[in-house]
């Protein structure tokens, strides 16, 4: 029998966003893949070039849909450290306290998200109705509910009420009471071993070859994660965990981020309790224009630990009031085009959506 | 400044790089094209292996092109940002894909937006624009108002927002 094309996406219930692999099969041996990004290609870097440094953290939480909050901190950690600008004490936590949320956000759709693949809608569904309740916080803290332009360069653009911080641990109580149930219903499931376990084994070396990070690399049992090796904000004070797995396969990738829900849940407990009381939670910008400030000369990079590992922008100022130059580091650039083509050959047609899946391939940070 | 970026400077003396400090764990270093091969992997023989991001800045002004590797250590957490300037007339340079394979498609991207050709990578097909038919679009002479009217001239440009928005906020049309 000859060679197949398939076409796997953009448009395919399995497909995570607007991707798209071409695979040429035999039978159901995938013999090689092409992945095919663009269809979502919108340009930021150069949208952002022609705007005010301020007006940026509205555009690009827009990068990245399921954890829209990792864009602002770059961004605005990168442009603090080259204005060298002190953000206040308090909105360092609550930025914390923020980012945390939108990861537990992220692992309990894309721990639940994994029903897609395999036909286990109910997972589906308990992951979105869970995860709308760490929207209901966004809401209430930032306005919206999804894109929250929040993090603002110099600190957060308002404060956190008591109100809101009594509303984050009623949640995360809950979340933590759901464990068990994703648990028993995912993690003992009959069909998730035997479409997960010992599948899409990625060994150390190829992770460390092709550039791998986060659950990706953990999997593999090395324990890499920026939180802990380059720590920004509070996290070197802050007590957690990096769980690590060493079958580095689908299940145990899984698997890590169920567990890492747990780490999170910790980090903002303990974030709330020893953040301290204070008005002062950004930097002023001044009177009169203050949005049109200018940013002195300098270039910077700043990364952060995402759900899918690291993330980063690298922006250039030459000393006016538009970036120079953006660029983008999309933490799933590694296992979303070299590891599609390096390492899709040989697996089978089924196993795809699930490397996709479990690699947390996320289009819209490969395009941008 | 951690150890190993101490050490990592004082090997790096032999290529004669230009070095700013921008954070205490992250470092800048120029160098001349030539010796940007031997500054990558001597610095990931050093601990710093991992490839964040491969870029590239257009400086229109000195008619140059900056490319941009940064470089990340697991081990202390060590950034260097190796940066080096090359002609923006005719822009090639090597590739390193042997050294990081992953940068073979940071590579095929710099080359669609950039229009930088890299020797050694045979694999230079767009990565992401679909039937692309003018110069590439991050330099900075690329006027993307211009190119849409070019491409779409039954479209209505320069909208009057803002007196649009006056115009609903006296109540003179229903937004």
């Amino acid at each position: 029998m000859g060679e197949t094309k398939l076409f796997f996406g953009p448009n395919h219930p399995g497909m995570h966003g607007n991707f798209s692999v071409h695979m040429y099969v035999e039978g159901d041996i995938v013999k090689r893949a092409r992945p095919v990004p663009g269809f979502l290609h919108r340009g930021f870097e150069k949208l952002m070039e022609r705007r005010y440094w301020y007006s940026n953290i509205s555009l690009i939480p827009r990068i990245c849909v399921p954890e829209p909050d990792i864009n602002e901190i770059c961004y605005a950690m990168a442009v603090e450290k080259i204005a060298k600008l002190e953000v206040p004490e308090r909105a360092q936590w609550i930025r914390m306290i923020v980012l945390e949320l939108a990861r537990i956000a992220n692992h309990i759709w894309s721990v639940g998200g994994i029903g897609g693949p395999l036909g286990l809608y109910t997972a589906s569904y308990w992951g979105v109705a869970d995860r709308d309740r760490i929207l209901d916080i966004f809401e209430a803290l930032t306005g919206a509910r999804i894109y929250h332009m929040y993090i603002i360069i110099g600190g957060v653009r308002k404060n956190m009420t008591p109100k809101i911080e009594d509303m984050i641990w009623k949640t995360l109580d809950y979340i933590e009471s759901r464990l068990p149930d994703y648990e028993n219903l995912i993690f003992k499931n009959r069909i998730v071993h035997s479409r997960l376990k010992g599948r899409l084994i990625l060994t150390q070396e190829q992770a460390l070859e092709m550039g791998v990070t986060g659950v990706g690399i953990r999997a593999t049992g090395v324990e890499y994660d920026i939180r802990k090796v380059d720590p920004y904000l509070f996290y070197d004070k802050v007590e957690f965990e990096v769980p690590t797995a060493t079958d580095g396969d689908a299940f145990s990738r899984l698997y890590l981020k169920f567990k890492e829900i747990l780490q999170s849940i910790k980090i903002v407990r303990q974030a709330l309790e020893r953040m301290p009381q204070s008005d002062k939670v950004n930097v002023s910008l001044g009177k009169g224009s203050g949005l049109r400030r200018v940013v002195p000369r300098g270039m910077a990079y700043a990364h952060v630990e995402s759900t899918r590992g690291e993330y980063g922008f690298f922006v250039v100022s030459d000393g006016k009031n538009k970036p120079y130059r953006v660029a983008v580091r999309g933490a799933s650039y590694p296992q979303g085009l070299y590891g599609i083509e390096k390492y899709l050959p040989g697996t089978r047609i089924e196993d795809v959506p699930i490397w996709l899946a479990t690699m947390d391939v996320c289009a819209p940070e490969i395009d941008r | 400044m951690t150890n190993s970026m101490n050490e990592a400077i004082e090997a790096l003396g032999a290529f004669q790089p230009t070095i700013e400090v921008i954070d205490e764990r992250e470092i800048k270093v120029s160098v001349s094209p030539d010796k940007v091969i031997s500054t990558l992997e001597l610095l990931k023989s050093l601990g710093y292996s991992h490839l964040s991001l491969l870029t590239c800045i257009d400086w229109i002004d000195d008619n140059q092109f900056e490319l941009v590797y940064i470089l990340f250590s697991w081990k202390d957490g060590g950034k260097f940002i190796v940066s080096t300037r090359i002609d923006r007339n005719n822009p090639r340079f090597v590739t390193v894909k042997e050294i990081w394979p992953v940068a073979r498609f940071y590579e095929r991207e710099i080359h669609e937006f950039f229009g930088v050709k890299f020797i050694g990578n045979d694999d230079m097909r767009p990565l992401f624009l679909e039937l692309w038919d003018d110069k590439p679009p991050l330099r900075k002479d690329f006027d993307p108002l211009e190119y849409s009217k070019k491409k779409f001239p039954g479209r209505e440009y320069r909208k009057d927002v803002l007196g649009e928005a006056k115009k609903i906020f006296r109540g003179e049309i229903n937004g």
